[in-house]
C-alpha cells in the first residue's frame, strides 16, 4: 500500500506560502552578498577594470612570494613524558558528568591531556552531556577566588572563611545545594556541622520536584523518586510528564525504546496527554491535547473509573481505561505536575493497577531530585529576619531561577557571611562576599549514588585550567583537612570497594538496603476534589528545552544552536500558542523574503509579574488557550554566548495563568525548520504494529516505473557503471525511525567529533547552519487519499481534513546526514574532482581541492551539504568557541578545521573508520561488528541508528540492510546512498 | 684542518706504539678489557671522569696493586682497618660502599694490566669531519670560479689576439666591438634567431615550472637544532634502534620526539661526548634539572622545555600515520627519512609532496601473508586482479578519505 499521508515541516509550508515554494527550488535562500563583500555599489565606484587587475595581480604575487618562505615549526615533547600518554593516541576515562541537572556516567575521550569528547559509559545520556566538555572550556568561567567581587588568594579567603565561620554563635550556617548525589560530600557535611554551630543543609532543584517527592513522603514514608521500568510496560500513559525529553533526569528513553521494538511483535502502547507538543508527545502512539487545568480533572476520572469498575465520564480517557484494566500490573502512570494532591492521585493509580514492585519500585527509589522548597522559602524568610550566620551555595543559582529570585536577593545583604562555590561570577555569585570557584566535572574526583545500588564515581581528566578548586576540597580545607582525593578512595575502600577497578570502571555496585516504605493508604477522598475553573485566561505550561534545560550550561554555544526538535528554533525562547489561539489574538508567523522567520511580540502578564516582548511561535500540537514557554533562557552573567539571549521565565514559575497583551515590533527568529527542504518529496515510510506483524514490509512501498523492459523498480534501471562494492569493506548506516526520539544528542556529537563551527543567530537565520546531521521533523495528519475515497470524501474536503488534525498532529523525526549515494549526483558536477567516490561505499570531500562552486550542493538531493561563508575559526565576528585559545582546546586533532570557502558533509567519520582498519591490521585480525562505530551511532542512546560493515555477513547492519522495513530515502532516485532507514512503526491497535 | 690531520697522525702513532709495547701482554689486556666491561662500568670509567665512582685512569699509578686487591676483595675491611687512603676515598664518594669482587691473581694482573694502559681508540668521528669539510665547497661555487677563469681567459685571449694583430699591422678590435659584429652576424640569421628564442623560452619556462613546482617542497632542509644532536652517534656508531627513541611511530600516528626522560636513561652515566664534551649534553641537565657532578636530580627544579625544530612538516590537510607504515606496511625508516644513521645533522630526505606518497602508493605491493586482516580481502583480490600484483593503489591507496579528512 503506497503511504499517501500528507508530511510537512511547517505551517507555512502546509498553507503554500510561495516564499516556500520558491525556496524548495533554491538550495541557497539569499542572494549572493556580493554588496556586502564590495563597499559601496559597483556603479558609482571610482575603481577600473585597470586598477582591479594591477590588485589582482599585485595580491597574486604577493601571495606565491608569502608562501615560499616555509614558517619554522617547533616540536616541543615532553620532559617527562607521562607513562599513559602516547601523542596522537587517544585515552579514555570512565567518569562522572553531574552539574546538578543532568547526571550521567560517561567515558570521556582525551587526547595529548585533553577532554575532546564524551562517550556513554553502558548508559543513556543526552545532548547537554555530550556538550558538557565544551562547557569545561569556557572562558567565561572564574578563574580565580573572589573577595568582594576582587580576585583574592584562596589562602586569605580560606583563612577570612574559616575565622569568620567559627565565630558565628546564634545564628545559622546554611549549605544551599542542588540536589547531592554525592555520599562523600554528604559525609564532609556532617564533618563540618561537627566543627561549625547551627550548620543546616538545604537542598533545591532549578525545575521543582517537590510535588511528587512530597506526594511518595505522604503515600510511602519516603520523599523519594520512584524508578521506573519502561521496558517492562504494556501500556504508558504520561500525564505531562516529558519522559523521553527532560523530565526528571531524562534517562529513561533506552529502556523505554527497549519496549518497542516491532520485531518482537510486542510494542508498549504509549498515550501521551500533555498541553505542549513535548519529545515524549511526538513519540506517543497516542497524543491528547489538553490544559494544564484539566490534568487533575482527567486524573481523578481516571481514578474513579478503575477503582469503581465505573465508565470514565469524559470519553477521551476510555480507550486508556479498557487498556489499563488489561494490562495490570504491567503499566505505568507518569504526571509532570508539581501539585502534591495531583501526584497522589497518580500513585493510587499506579497502587491499585498494582504497578509498584512490577514497572516502577519506591523501595528502590531513585535519587536524582531531592529539593525542598519549602525549605528554600523559609530560608528567604529566616534571612529577611536575620536568623542566618551565613549563606554557601553549591550547584545553584537562587538569584537566577527562583521564582521569588528578588525576594531572595534582598534578603542575602541581611546574611553577614556570603559564600558562593559557582564556576561562574553568576547572578547569584556576584551578589556574593567570597566565591570559591569549583572545579568542572572534568576537573574533579567525586562520586555519586543517582538511584538504588547504583554507585559511580567522578575521576579528573585533565589538571585544573583556571586557579579553581572542587567544593569537596574547599569543605576539607575549612575543615583544616586536605587531599579529598584520598579522602575519598578511603571513604570507599572502608565500604568495601575495589577502589582501583571502581575507578576504572567508573561505577560500581553495592547492594543497598531496600528502603522501608509504607503501604499506600487509601487515598483521601478529599485529594480529588477540585474546582472547575470557566476562567477563560491562557494558561501556562512552562517547559525545558533539549539544548538549554535549566541553563545551567546556557553559555555553551552548541547548545544554544542546537535547533529545538519540535520548533526547530535556535538562540531563543519564546511563547509557543496554536494556530487558532493565534488567531483569535491576532498574532502572527511569517516568513521574510530569505525563507526566515519573524514573529509577533506579546508582553506575558501574571498577577504582578510582566514579562516584556516575548516572541510568538505558532506550533501545531499546543492545546487552545495555553501558551508554553522555555526556562533556562535570559541570562545576564553568565557568558557572552548566553547573556541576554532569550528571557527569563522562572519568575513565572508559580504562575497558572497569565495575560498576553499584543505589543507593535516583530521578532526575527533563527529557525531551521525550513532549511534544506527536500522539495515537498514524502521522505517518511511508516506503518501500524497491526500492519506490520501482518507484513512486515507494510508501509515500505517501492513505485516500478514502465520501461521498454516492461515494469521495473528504479533501482533496476540505470546507467551507471556498477562499481565493485563487495570487495572488502561496504560501510552502511541504517537509521530505525521507530526507535529514533529526536533527542538530538547525534547531532551534538558529530559537532563536538567533527569540528563543526558555530555560527550564531544571523547566519542561521540566512540558512547558513553548518550542522553536518539535522533532524527532520515532519507533522502529519491521519486523513489519507484512501481513506478520502473509501468515506467518499471529496477531494477539497480531504485536504481540508488534512489541514484541520495540524492542532494535533502526528510526528515524525528523522535524523538526515549525507547519504553517501555510490550513483552521487554531487560526484559528477564537481568541475574539480574535490569529492570522489571510494571503493568502500563512502562518498568523499576533499577540502583541499574544493574551489566553491557549490555545484555539488546544488545537485545533492538530501541537501546535506554545507558552505563556508566565512572563516568561522579565529574571526571575531563569529566570536564562539573556535575564536577563543580555551574553547579552541576540544577540536579534534584527526579532523580538518575548514577554511572559507569549501563545501563540507558528513564523511562517517572516517576517521574513525580508518583508525578502526589500522587498529585491526597491527592486531592481525578482521574489523569486529562491535567496535565499527560513527559518532552518531554510538551516543545514540536508542540504538536507532546503526553502522558496519555489510559485507560482513555477521554484522547487524547486514541484518538491518536486508531487513523488510528497510527502505532508501528518495528511492525512485536510484542514488543508491550507503545509509538507508526502516519505516516507522506506531501501535495503532 | 692541518692540525687535526697531525693530530690524528699523532694518534694513530700512539697506538702502533701502544700495540707494540704491550704485543707481549696482549692477551692479558683483552681478558682484562672483558673483566673491567663486566664488572666495572656500571660505576667506573676507564677516563678521568667520575661516575658512581672515581675515574680509572691511571690508577695503577697512583696506587699499589697489593693494596688495590685488597680494596677491590673487600674495601669494608680495608677502611674498618684503618687504612687512610681508604677512608679518605670512602669519605669522598659520599660513604658508598663498593661491592666485593673475588677475581683470581691471575684476573687482577689482567685487570691491572688493562688499567695501566688502554687500548686508545681512533676516533673516525674526527676523521669524517674533516671530509665532509673538504667536500664542502658547493657545485655552484665551482661553475662561478670556472665562470671567472673563462672570463678571464677570454680577456687574455683577445688582448693577445690584439696584439698579434698589432705586431701584424691588422685592425685590433675591442672586445665589445667584437661582441657588436658577432650579434649582427647572429641576428641576420633568422633560424638561428629562432632557435635563440626558443632555447630563451624553454629555459625560463623551466625556471618557472620548478621553482613553483619547489613551493614547500624543503627537501634537505637542515635547521640548527638548540641541541646539536648526531644521529650519527647514536644510531650509526652505537647502534640504538630507532624505535627506542621513536618509541610511539608503532603506535601513533606520530612517530614522537623523545621527552628527556629517554636521553636520561643513557644520559645519567654518559656525560661527556666524543665531539662537543660536555657542552650538548649539559643542554639535557639544564632542561631537565640534572646535577651531573652528584648525578641527582635537582629538587624544584624550574624545569625548560628543549624546542626543537620540526623538519618533516606535512600540511594540516594531510593525514599521515606512522604505524600503519612502520607496522602494517612494515617499511624500514630510511626509505623515507634516509641515511639517518649517516647523518651528523638531520635533514629532509624526501620531498615529503603528494606525488611522492603517490608513487609509492602506486608501486609498493601489500603484504598480506600472516595477517588476518587480510585473509578475506586477499582472496578476494586475488580473484579481481587475477595474478597481477596488488598494489596498496589497488586497494583504495589512492583514495583523496585515505589522507584528507
Amino acid at each position: 500500500m503506497k503511504n499517501n499521508k500528507k508530511y510537512w515541516k511547517g505551517l507555512a509550508q502546509l498553507e503554500n506560502n510561495p516564499d516556500i515554494e520558491k525556496l524548495a527550488h533554491n538550495e541557497f535562500a539569499e542572494k549572493l552578498p556580493l554588496d556586502d563583500f564590495l563597499s559601496d555599489d559597483l556603479s558609482s565606484t571610482n575603481t577600473s577594470r585597470r586598477d582591479f587587475l594591477k590588485f589582482l595581480g599585485f595580491t597574486t604575487a604577493a601571495a606565491t612570494l608569502a608562501s615560499c618562505e616555509a614558517p619554522i615549526v617547533k616540536s616541543i615533547p615532553y620532559l617527562i613524558k607521562p607513562d599513559e600518554i602516547i601523542p596522537g593516541v587517544a585515552n579514555y576515562y570512565a567518569t562522572t558528568i553531574y552539574d546538578g541537572r543532568d547526571y550521567a556516567s560517561v567515558l570521556v575521550k582525551n587526547r595529548e591531556g585533553r577532554p575532546i569528547k564524551i562517550e556513554n559509559n553502558k548508559t543513556c545520556t543526552n545532548a547537554r552531556v555530550q556538550a558538557s566538555v565544551l562547557s569545561l572550556y569556557d572562558s567565561a568561567r572564574l578563574k580565580t577566588p573572589l573577595k568582594n567581587g576582587v580576585e583574592a588568594e584562596w589562602l586569605e579567603v580560606d583563612s577570612d572563611i574559616k575565622d569568620r565561620l567559627s565565630k558565628i554563635k546564634d545564628k545559622k550556617i546554611i549549605l544551599l545545594t542542588a540536589t547531592i548525589l554525592s555520599p562523600s560530600i554528604i559525609s564532609l557535611l556532617e564533618n563540618l556541622s561537627k566543627k561549625y554551630k547551627n550548620v543546616e543543609h538545604i537542598m533545591h532543584d532549578a525545575v521543582p520536584y517537590d510535588g511528587i517527592l512530597n506526594a511518595n513522603e505522604e503515600s510511602f514514608g519516603l520523599r523519594a523518586i520512584p524508578s521506573y521500568y519502561f521496558s517492562k510496560a504494556n501500556v504508558i500513559v504520561s500525564f505531562g510528564a516529558d519522559f523521553i525529553g527532560n523530565w526528571l533526569n531524562n534517562d529513561y528513553s533506552t529502556d523505554y525504546i527497549s519496549g518497542r521494538n516491532p520485531k518482537k511483535g510486542m510494542m508498549s502502547k504509549h498515550y501521551q496527554i500533555e498541553t505542549n507538543l513535548s519529545l515524549s508527545g511526538s513519540n506517543a502512539d497516542k497524543r491528547i491535547v489538553i490544559k494544564p487545568s484539566e490534568q487533575k480533572v482527567l486524573l481523578s476520572d481516571l481514578y474513579s473509573s478503575l477503582s469503581s469498575g465505573s465508565d470514565p465520564k469524559d470519553n477521551r480517557l476510555s480507550e486508556i481505561v479498557k487498556k489499563l484494566k488489561a494490562n495490570k500490573g504491567s503499566s505505568i502512570i507518569v504526571c509532570d505536575s508539581n501539585d502534591k494532591k495531583t501526584q497522589l492521585i497518580v500513585n493510587a493509580i499506579n497502587y491499585i493497577l498494582g504497578n509498584y514492585d512490577q514497572t516502577m519500585s519506591i523501595a528502590m527509589p531513585s535519587y536524582i531530585r531531592q529539593g525542598n522548597t519549602a525549605k528554600v522559602n523559609n530560608l528567604i524568610e529566616e534571612m529577611g529576619n536575620n536568623e542566618i550566620g551565613a549563606l554557601i551555595t553549591y550547584k545553584v543559582n537562587p538569584a537566577y531561577n527562583l521564582h521569588n529570585a528578588k525576594d531572595f536577593s534582598n534578603a542575602l545583604s541581611k546574611v553577614p557571611l556570603t559564600i558562593s562555590t559557582s564556576l561562574y561570577n553568576d547572578e547569584t555569585a556576584s551578589l556574593m562576599e567570597y566565591v570559591c570557584p569549583d572545579n568542572h566535572n572534568l576537573e574533579s574526583w567525586g562520586d555519586a549514588h543517582p538511584s538504588y545500588n547504583t554507585y559511580s564515581l567522578m575521576q579528573p581528566t585533565i589538571a585544573p585550567l583556571f586557579n579553581t578548586r572542587q567544593f569537596e576540597e574547599t569543605l576539607l580545607k575549612w575543615l583544616d583537612d586536605s587531599d579529598y582525593n584520598s579522602f575519598l578512595s578511603d571513604f570507599w575502600r572502608k565500604r568495601g570497594v575495589n577502589w582501583e577497578k571502581a575507578v576504572h570502571d567508573g561505577f560500581f555496585n553495592i547492594k543497598d538496603r531496600k528502603s522501608q516504605v509504607t503501604s499506600i493508604a487509601k487515598l483521601n477522598e478529599n485529594v480529588l476534589s477540585f474546582e472547575i475553573n470557566n476562567i477563560n485566561k491562557i494558561e501556562l505550561a512552562l517547559y525545558e528545552k533539549i539544548g538549554i534545560g535549566d541553563g545551567t550550561q546556557a553559555n555553551n554555544p552548541w547548545l544554544q544552536e542546537l535547533p529545538d526538535p519540535i520548533s526547530r528554533a535556535c538562540w531563543d525562547n519564546y511563547i509557543t500558542i496554536s494556530a487558532v489561539t493565534a488567531k483569535n489574538l491576532n498574532l502572527k508567523n511569517w516568513n521574510v523574503a530569505n525563507g526566515a522567520l519573524n514573529g509577533s511580540l506579546v508582553n506575558v502578564i501574571s498577577d504582578d509579574i510582566v514579562i516584556k516582548k516575548v516572541p510568538v511561535m505558532i506550533q501545531p500540537g499546543q492545546a487552545n488557550n495555553t501558551v508554553g514557554l522555555s526556562l533556562g533562557y535570559g541570562r545576564m552573567k553568565s557568558g557572552k554566548a548566553a547573556n541576554g539571549i532569550g528571557l527569563n521565565a522562572f519568575p513565572l514559575l508559580n504562575s497558572k495563568f497569565i495575560a498576553l497583551e499584543n505589543i507593535e515590533g516583530e521578532h526575527e527568529f533563527a529557525s531551521t525548520q525550513l532549511h534544506h527542504t527536500m522539495m515537498g518529496r514524502d521522505m517518511v515510510k511508516e506503518t501500524s504494529l497491526a500492519e506490520y506483524i501482518n507484513n512486515p514490509s507494510s508501509g515500505n512501498h517501492t513505485d516500478t516505473y514502465p520501461t521498454w523492459k516492461g515494469d521495473l523498480k528504479a533501482d533496476e534501471l540505470t546507467f551507471y557503471d556498477q562499481q565493485d562494492l563487495k570487495t572488502g569493506h561496504f560501510w552502511n548506516l541504517s537509521i530505525d525511525l521507530t526507535s529514533c526520539t529526536g533527542c538530538a544528542e547525534c547531532v551534538i556529537a558529530c559537532q563536538a567529533e567533527n569540528n563543526i563551527p558555530v555560527v550564531g543567530k544571523q547566519e542561521i537565520r540566512n540558512s547558513r547552519d553548518m550542522h553536518w546531521m539535522r533532524i527532520d521533523r515532519y507533522y502529519s495528519s491521519d486523513m489519507t487519499q484512501e481513506l478520502a475515497s473509501k468515506n467518499d470524501v471529496s477531494t477539497i474536503d480531504m485536504y481540508k481534513e488534512m489541514e484541520e488534525p495540524s492542532e494535533n498532529p502526528e510526528v515524525v523525526f528523522q535524523p538526515v546526514m549525507c547519504q553517501h549515494c555510490n550513483n552521487a549526483p554531487c560526484e559528477n558536477v564537481c568541475p574539480v574532482a574535490a569529492t570522489t567516490h571510494s571503493n568502500e561505499g563512502l562518498n568523499q570531500m576533499t577540502y583541499n581541492r574544493c574551489v566553491g562552486t557549490r555545484y555539488c550542493a546544488n545537485n545533492c538531493p538530501y541537501k546535506v551539504r554545507r558552505f563556508n561563508w566565512f572563516q568561522y575559526s579565529d574571526n571575531d565576528k563569529f566570536d564562539f568557541n573556535m575564536n577563543d585559545d580555551y574553547g579552541k582546546m576540544v577540536l579534534n586533532p584527526d579532523v580538518v578545521v575548514r577554511s572559507r570557502g569549501v563545501i563540507e558533509k558528513c564523511s562517517m567519520c572516517i576517521q574513525k573508520i580508518q583508525e578502526l582498519k589500522l587498529n585491526a591490521k597491527k592486531e592481525g585480525r578482521p574489523v569486529l561488528d562491535e567496535e565499527a562505530q560513527t559518532v552518531c551511532a554510538s551516543s545514540c542512546s536508542t540504538n536507532a541508528i546503526v553502522f558496519g560493515d555489510s559485507n560482513n555477513k555477521e554484522s547487524e547492519v547486514y541484518k538491518l540492510k536486508n531487513d523488510e522495513r528497510a527502505y532508501d530515502l528518495l528511492d525512485h532516485l536510484n542514488v543508491d546512498p550507503s545509509v538507508f532507514y526502516q519505516t516507522k512503526v506506531r501501535n495503532k491497535s | 684542518m692541518i692540525t687535526n690531520h697531525s693530530f690524528n697522525y699523532h694518534k694513530l702513532l700512539v697506538l702502533i706504539l701502544t700495540i707494540f709495547s704491550y704485543q707481549l701482554s696482549a692477551a692479558d689486556v683483552a681478558k682484562g678489557e672483558q673483566i673491567f666491561k663486566q664488572n666495572c662500568t656500571a660505576c667506573h670509567m676507564i677516563t678521568d671522569a667520575r661516575l658512581v665512582g672515581p675515574g680509572l685512569k691511571g690508577v695503577t699509578d697512583k696506587y699499589e696493586k697489593e693494596w688495590l686487591v685488597k680494596w677491590i676483595r673487600n674495601s669494608q675491611e680495608l677502611i674498618a682497618s684503618g687504612d687512610e687512603r681508604a677512608i679518605k676515598i670512602y669519605e669522598e664518594y659520599n660513604k658508598t660502599a663498593m661491592s666485593s669482587f673475588y677475581f683470581s691473581d691471575d684476573e687482577f694482573s689482567d685487570l691491572f694490566a688493562y688499567l695501566a694502559a688502554p687500548p686508545v681508540e681512533v676516533e673516525p668521528v674526527l676523521a669524517t669531519n674533516v671530509t665532509a669539510e673538504e667536500s664542502g665547497i658547493s657545485n655552484s661555487t665551482i661553475i662561478m670560479i670556472i665562470a671567472l677563469i673563462l672570463l678571464v681567459l677570454v680577456f687574455v685571449l683577445s688582448s693577445v689576439k690584439n696584439s698579434l694583430k698589432e705586431s701584424l699591422g691588422q685592425n685590433t678590435e675591442s672586445i665589445s666591438e667584437a661582441i657588436i659584429v658577432q650579434k649582427n652576424i647572429f641576428l641576420s640569421n633568422n633560424a638561428f634567431k629562432l632557435f635563440m628564442v626558443l632555447f630563451i623560452a624553454i629555459v625560463v619556462f623551466k625556471f618557472t615550472y620548478d621553482s613553483l613546482m619547489g613551493v614547500g617542497v624543503t627537501t634537505n632542509y637542515q635547521p640548527t637544532q638548540p641541541i646539536e644532536f648526531s644521529h650519527k652517534i647514536h644510531a650509526g656508531i652505537n647502534g640504538v634502534d630507532c624505535n627506542y627513541c621513536h618509541t610511539s611511530a608503532r603506535k601513533s600516528k606520530h612517530s614522537g620526539i623523545p621527552s628527556a626522560n629517554v636521553c636520561m636513561n643513557c644520559h645519567t652515566y654518559i656525560n661527556e661526548g666524543a665531539v662537543n664534551g660536555k657542552v650538548e649534553i649539559q643542554k639535557i641537565y639544564d632542561a631537565i634539572g640534572f646535577d651531573s657532578d652528584s648525578r641527582t636530580y635537582i629538587p624544584g627544579y624550574e624545569k625548560k622545555p628543549i624546542e626543537w625544530i620540526r623538519i618533516h612538516n606535512l600540511p594540516d590537510h594531510a593525514y599521515f600515520n606512522h604505524s600503519q607504515h612502520v607496522v602494517v606496511g612494515e617499511l624500514e625508516c630510511q626509505e623515507c627519512h634516509g641515511p639517518v644513521e649517516e647523518m651528523d645533522v638531520l635533514y629532509q630526505y624526501s620531498e615529503l609532496t603528494m606525488g611522492w606518497c603517490i608513487d609509492c602508493h602506486r608501486e609498493t605491493e601489500v603484504k598480506m601473508e600472516g595477517n588476518g586482516y587480510y585473509t578475506h580481502l586477499h582472496e578476494q583480490l586475488k580473484e579481481k586482479y587475477k595474478g597481477e600484483a596488488i598494489t596498496v593503489a589497488k586497494m583504495g591507496g589512492l583514495e583523496c578519505s585515505k589522507c584528507h579528512y
